[in-house]
């Protein structure tokens, strides 16, 4: 899952936002009823990017944003449980009865529905509607953005270019529809659906846990505009939502916690306020204003002296109220291989880089991470492996690698050579004021070291992964942060480097290096003996590391704060994000 | 000499001026400033060379682990006087006069620009008066009444672009450009409007009027006549307008619509700043000090240039 572009927007708009800060500030009271077991007040959410990525159930693909929507508007089939630490990650059952029964091959997976499921204006949740959610992921010319596990996994044929012969719930003519039937099933009562899968997935029921496979009501799809009024099938639905403003959540009483074990719904009501400015966000929570917010962003580098000690534990003032912690995503800089079709280029990237000054830039090695050696995060376990062939790496960039494999460049591949250091490569950050600073860094070291020049193209943050996605507005480099989506490397390595899948930044597929990766990639992804899979998946993250298709960044840490009514917040690890259906507002 | 001669000490109108400029003790103290701020911008490079003061050599070694400057004060020392730019450790003095280049040169482009066309303008307004100067006249009005602000942050994006792809400039010197021609597209009206009147009056003056009847081409009387008279308005025009200018570049690449780094403005270290009021306040005064000091220094030193100029007008 995608690591969200967080951070501060230009100024032109800090300015208006600051106005509409100062204007709603004295507009909003907070609710001061209080039941007894914690429930009741008002949970606000401050951020400075002007809307969601994505509110539609089958596009929303960001860490934060799943665990923000799964714990307060849509159900799905599992869920991830709700518990600190290694517990969280365990699948446990949401709208089925359990966590699905798989067929001996594994190709094949049963979900039952709970009695008693509604959406929220009251008509029952059915079979029907989890087929046609999933269905809307394969209008992939429509339902963008969103992950695709769907199509990569059902049995589905395939036509010569690649693509699903089955083309979503939208399209009539050339769409087979009875592909998709055959597929996907439910029962004649319709409570139970049945998946049929390509190839065999032991962890199908961690990949029903995306709200991709959450119900959608079929006559209440409005396609591309579903993104601002989907349908809830959890604790809250939407009363206002309204992009560069705000969203308002109230209690959904056709939900029912006799039906859903794992949602606490403790607020009332939650509020998100859009397009806060970076310092103005930071600041409410700080001087705890307003007691009931809590910041979605992240906290500005400038301010973490004010909460953290320099060895990154909580002062303990605010041991209450805020958290450091591992996430579990690795950021990197992404190559788009297609542009920059040149190894040693790619390499002298790496090598003239100064991490040390970017990682200071980040809060230091006890807020911003440590170096990540590939896209594979050492708390995977059994896929991680060190990646060698990286001696040469030196915090503050290697000039001499540097420049002996740019003087390899330019006689092996002059185009590339002429244009990095001529025109200069294009490098996507989100419009940020840290990445402002990171692009000053990376400009000077890399002309200085590898005499490369670099064009910055800044993106508003709510708009970067949508931008970048597109590969006729891509750049040479895009920033990006990816997270497994369950404890398999099957969601990294496939994910991000295969043609055909999710998050290809990367573009390798005219890379000569990619035809093997392909073949073993997916052999890999059939393969049914677990080690024998790590393994495998920890040489292809040497491999990809050997073809340099991404710059590692940080295996990155997180830091969370919130006001001080605010309770009984922990971090969810495989959503890298607060729990937040477990939050409670004080009276 | 024939003026001991005569007894009578006979100055001419500059003398008169520049004697009125010397005894104005804080026009005399800003022309010193101001001279000082224009020679340190215009040698910066020269400063790069003999004290070391590079705009982009990152002293990282000087920061923590958090990227703030060790030992407070924004890391002040003999070698970075005025401390180090938090987060990338660039000497903020460098930063600071390699950054005015920039600010100077955009306020400089636009005054001169905007002087030469309002000028040309206004006389040609006044001059010919009738159909010309009410078909000007209109448009002005036009320019006057737009919400300019408005119109530069909503074309900048499209503009910019537009710039690049023609190829003529790229990157920060795109939206350099496009801030230079869009400000001295609204800019120039107001200096127009300053020499109308004069050249209305001046045009009926007895000396206009013998040259028409010896038969002056209007270059000539544009010229030889009527421009001389104006110089005045134009001079302290001109260095009103500076600071003026300096103030609007500042606010645009605060609005993140000047240049973008790693190249800096004042307007961008200042936007910069405002995120370290509580934590780094030395960081958070220095570039609106300079800014300050800049605009307040050249403001005085145009009033002070009126005042030796025209002593007839308000002193303000």
């Amino acid at each position: 899952m995608l690591k969200k572009e967080s951070g501060n927007r230009n100024n032109r708009r800090r300015i208006l936002a600051l106005i509409a800060t100062l204007s709603l500030t004295s507009g909003l009271v907070t609710s001061c009823s209080s039941s007894s077991n914690g429930s009741g007040g008002t949970l606000l959410f401050l951020t400075n990017s002007e809307a969601w990525t994505h509110a539609d159930p089958n596009r929303n693909y960001t860490g934060q944003h799943i665990a923000w929507f799964g714990s307060f508007m849509h159900r799905t089939l599992t869920a991830y449980n709700r518990a600190e630490g290694a517990a969280g990650s365990e699948v446990v059952a949401d709208m089925a009865t359990d966590t699905g029964r798989p067929s001996a091959d594994f190709k094949t997976w049963e979900f039952t529905l709970r009695d008693g499921l509604k959406f929220e204006d009251g008509t029952p949740i059915t079979c029907e509607d989890v087929k046609y959610g999933v269905s809307r992921t394969f209008a992939t010319d429509i339902i963008t953005d969103g992950p695709t596990y769907a199509i990569s996994m059902l049995d589905i044929p395939k036509d010569k270019d690649g693509a699903s012969v089955y083309k979503g719930p939208y399209k009539t003519d050339g769409n087979d529809v009875a592909a998709y039937d055959n597929a996907v099933t439910c029962s004649s009562d319709n409570k139970t659906i049945t998946f049929k899968l390509s190839r065999a997935v032991a962890d199908f029921n961690y990949t029903v846990t995306y709200l991709s496979f959450s119900p959608v009501p079929k006559d209440k799809d409005t396609g591309d505009q579903y993104d601002l009024a989907p349908v809830s099938s959890g604790p809250y639905k939407i009363e206002k939502y309204k992009p560069k403003d705000e969203m308002v959540l109230v209690r959904n009483e056709n939900w029912s916690k006799d039906v859903d074990p794992i949602r606490n719904a403790y607020p009332d009501k939650i509020v998100v306020r859009f397009g806060v400015a970076e310092e103005v966000r930071d600041q409410i929570v700080l001087s705890d204003s307003e007691p009931n917010a809590m910041s979605l962003d992240g906290i500005l580098p400038t301010n973490l002296a004010t909460i953290f000690n320099e060895d990154g534990t909580t002062k303990p003032e605010w041991s209450k109220r805020a958290l450091n912690v591992y996430d579990p995503y690795v950021t990197y800089t992404a190559v788009n291989v297609s542009k920059v079709s040149c190894l040693p280029i790619r390499k002298a990237i790496y090598y003239a880089r100064d991490f040390a000054a970017l990682l200071q830039l980040a809060g230091g090695p006890a807020f911003g991470g440590d170096p990540a050696d590939g896209v594979i995060k050492p708390l995977m376990g059994l896929d991680y492996k060190p990646v060698t062939g990286l001696e040469d790496f030196k915090p503050a960039g290697n000039p001499e690698k540097a420049a002996a494999l740019m003087a390899e460049a330019k006689t092996t591949c002059p185009d590339v050579y002429a244009k990095a250091t001529g025109k200069g490569l294009v490098f996507d950050v989100g419009d940020t004021e840290t990445n402002k600073k990171a692009a000053t860094i990376w400009i000077d070291s890399l002309k200085k070291n590898a005499g490369i020049n670099l064009k910055f193209n800044f993106i508003e943050p709510g708009q970067y992964y949508a931008v970048v996605f597109d590969p006729t507005k891509q750049g040479d480099l895009s920033r990006a942060g990816w997270a497994p989506d369950w404890a398999n490397a099957s969601t990294v390595i496939p994910e991000l480097f295969l043609e055909t899948a999710g998050f290809p930044l990367s573009r390798v597929g005219k890379d000569p290096a990619y035809a093997e990766f392909k073949k073993r990639a997916e052999a890999n992804l059939s393969q049914s003996d677990r080690k024998k899979q790590g393994e495998e998946w920890a040489a292809l993250n040497q491999y990809v590391m050997d073809n340099m298709w991404v710059i590692p960044g940080v295996f990155s840490k997180t830091q969370e704060m919130w006001g001080s009514k605010i309770e009984g917040v922990f971090f969810w690890e495989p959503q890298g994000a607060p729990s937040f259906g477990d939050i409670k507002v004080k009276g | 000499m024939i003026e001991e001669d005569s007894g009578v000490l006979s100055r001419s109108p500059r003398q008169l001026a520049w004697l009125r400029f010397r005894s104005h003790k804080a026009g005399v103290t800003t022309l010193v400033i101001a001279t000082l701020l224009i020679l340190a911008t215009l040698f910066a490079p020269v400063f790069r060379t003999l004290f070391g003061l590079d705009p982009t050599t990152r002293h990282t070694d000087l920061l923590n682990s958090q990227g703030y400057p060790k030992g407070g004060f924004n890391g002040i020392s003999w070698q970075h006087p005025l401390g180090l730019e938090p987060g990338i450790g660039q000497d903020l003095l460098a930063r600071l006069l390699f950054g005015a280049r920039i600010s100077f040169t955009v306020a400089l482009i636009v005054t001169v620009s905007t002087v030469a066309i309002g000028l040309v303008v206004g006389i040609i307004m006044g001059y010919f008066r009738g159909r010309v100067d009410s078909v000007i006249g209109r448009f002005i009005d036009f320019l006057l009444a737009f919400p300019s602000f408005f119109m530069i942050v909503a074309l900048s994006l499209p503009m910019i672009q537009r710039l690049e792809q023609s190829g003529l400039l790229e990157g920060n010197a795109a939206r350099v450009g496009y801030l230079v021609i869009i400000l001295i597209f609204f800019g120039w009206p107001y200096l127009s409007r300053v020499i109308r009147s004069p050249v209305l009056s001046i045009r009926e003056r007895d000396y206009v009027l013998a040259a028409r009847a010896l038969g002056a081409s209007h270059t000539r009387i544009i010229f030889r006549e009527i421009l001389p008279n104006l110089w005045t308005v134009v001079i302290v025009y001109l260095s009103l307008s500076l600071p003026g200018y300096l103030t609007v570049e500042a606010v645009f690449s605060f609005l993140g619509l000047g240049v973008q780094p790693p190249d800096a403005t004042w307007g961008l270290l200042i936007s910069d700043s405002i995120k370290y009021v509580l934590t780094n306040p030395t960081y958070f005064f220095i570039p609106s000090t300079a800014l300050i000091i800049t605009v307040l220094t050249f403001n005085l030193l145009g009033d002070a240039v009126r005042d030796s100029l025209d002593p007839k007008s308000e002193a303000s």
